[in-house]
């Protein structure tokens, strides 16, 4: 093959490839909007619970809950056998399988400000986040 | 009499490969005097003994091959053509990378599989678990490790592989079944695996920068023990059965929950039957890259193979590394795929 056809065909492939990793993940899974609405944050008792859903990843992807309160995580499997059932959260020590079908609860305590969640699978591929303001 | 014989060399990628190509010639009895040029790729040696320079090439060829090294009476014309070959393989490799994260992106291999852990979902979870983000781990590996070995065998042996993969099969079966019998938590750490599938990103990464065949000799050297030990374990019958046995504590969210799976199961037969459906159903994929490189090894586009294999190794090799960083905690995770 010709050097320079190659080489412009090598950029085009690599911005190809740029794309796909710096996109949001899409998940037949999750119908939960990527960038959270508040739809999966809950007061019950004045306690925070934050819902995330797992299945190729973790859905939403980024979350902002409040500051200042006690705050539960809800991990939301259902039928999940991919790395997001491997998760860590490093922040608080937790490193966990998650059940295949199941609701796990993880307590983070009182949220503080400015200091986020983040929730990584195992072998790395699938990350979230949650922010507190 | 002495007589001067006059060689080219192929293999010599490091600056340590002069002593070590002197040293063993020298140790045949009947060679007198012996000097490499490195930078011209040639290796002159004298003797009282009478030779063709093919004989005596393939005598000392004889000895030099077991430490990655060929000696030829006429210098192989083979540079050039190599050189047009990469700006083929590049692409080839990249779309293939492509295709591969298009697939993961998709969401297709995101079936959610509920109700009861039989021996026949295993099996399913096995095939999407061969398609899935692990392939990038155990398949680069895999394919890695394949690929230099029917490349430096000249595709001729199989032995290697069909050891790797009775024993990865193997390893599961017993594996299995000592999870089930155990039924608790024995702890199989995250961080354990994570820093396995370090270890094994950077040999893709090593491997595929050395298919590529980019390291131009002079200019870049790497540190010769690297590589001659990567030699001495291709050649060892332990190496592939270690490798396979090893794939079960590979960083995999799969394989993960179906040791969690075989943990609960609750005893040796079910938690062994569990993991060997799992290991069966990855086998097929498996068994392809193997295989397949060693048939592309035969193929006239021989070249054109190792080097795209090369590009995608190197490809997986990145993103087993970064995400194995980020999984560890040490940089931020930089994609979510």
């Amino acid at each position: 093959m010709n050097k320079t056809v190659s080489i412009i065909i090598t950029l085009g492939l690599l911005v190809a490839l740029f794309i796909i990793f710096s996109g949001n993940s899409t998940s037949t899974n999750n119908d939960v909007n990527q960038v959270d609405s508040g739809q999966n944050i809950e007061m019950k008792n004045g306690i925070q619970y934050i819902t995330i859903k797992t299945g190729g990843g973790y859905s939403p992807n980024i979350s902002s809950a409040k500051a200042g309160i006690p705050t539960k995580l809800i991990m939301k499997t259902s039928g999940s056998f991919d790395c997001s059932s491997a998760l860590v959260i490093r922040s608080i020590n937790y490193q966990q399988m998650l059940p295949q079908t199941g609701e796990t609860e993880i307590d983070l305590g009182i949220s503080k400000a400015g200091a986020p969640i983040q929730g990584i699978c195992g072998m790395g591929m699938y990350n979230f986040v949650v922010n507190f303001n | 009499m002495i007589k001067k014989y006059k060689f080219h060399v192929t293999g010599t990628h490091c600056a340590s490969c002069k002593i070590l190509i002197e040293d063993v010639l020298e140790e045949q009895g009947f060679i007198k005097n012996s000097k490499v040029d490195l930078k011209r790729e040639i290796v002159e040696v004298e003797t009282e003994r009478t030779y063709t320079t093919p004989e005596l090439a393939e005598i000392l060829t004889k000895e030099l091959k077991p430490h990655g090294y060929v000696l030829y009476a006429e210098k192989i014309i083979q540079d050039k053509k190599d050189n047009g070959v990469i700006w083929t393989a590049i692409p080839v490799g990249l779309v293939f990378l492509i295709l591969f994260f298009l697939l993961q992106r998709s969401g297709i291999l995101n079936l959610g599989i509920g109700g009861q852990m039989t021996p026949t979902t295993g099996f399913i979870i096995g095939i999407i678990a061969s398609l899935s983000s692990c392939l990038a781990i155990v398949g680069g590996l895999v394919l890695s490790l394949s690929v230099k070995v029917a490349k430096d065998e000249n595709g001729s042996v199989k032995k290697p592989f069909i050891l790797f993969h009775i024993s990865r099969l193997f390893g599961f079966v017993i594996l299995g079944g000592v999870l089930g019998l155990i039924g608790e938590t024995i702890g199989i750490s995250f961080t354990f695996s994570a820093i396995l599938g370090l270890i094994a990103s950077l040999v893709m990464i090593l491997l595929g920068i050395n298919l590529l065949g980019i390291l131009k000799k002079g200019t870049i050297t790497l540190p010769s023990n690297i590589f001659s030990f990567f030699r001495k374990v291709e050649h060892a019958t332990w190496a592939p059965v270690l490798i396979g046995v090893g794939t079960f504590f590979l960083p995999c969210g799969f394989t993960q929950s179906m040791q969690i799976a075989a943990l609960s199961s609750g005893s040796f037969m079910s938690g062994l039957l569990i993991m060997s459906a799992f290991a069966l159903g990855t086998l097929p994929v498996l068994a392809l890259l193997s295989f397949g490189s060693v048939s592309f090894a035969h193929g006239k586009h021989a070249t054109l193979f190792f080097k795209s294999a090369g590009v995608v190794v190197i490809g997986f090799g990145l993103f087993a590394l970064l995400a194995g960083l980020a999984g560890l905690g040490i940089i931020k995770p930089l994609f979510s795929i």
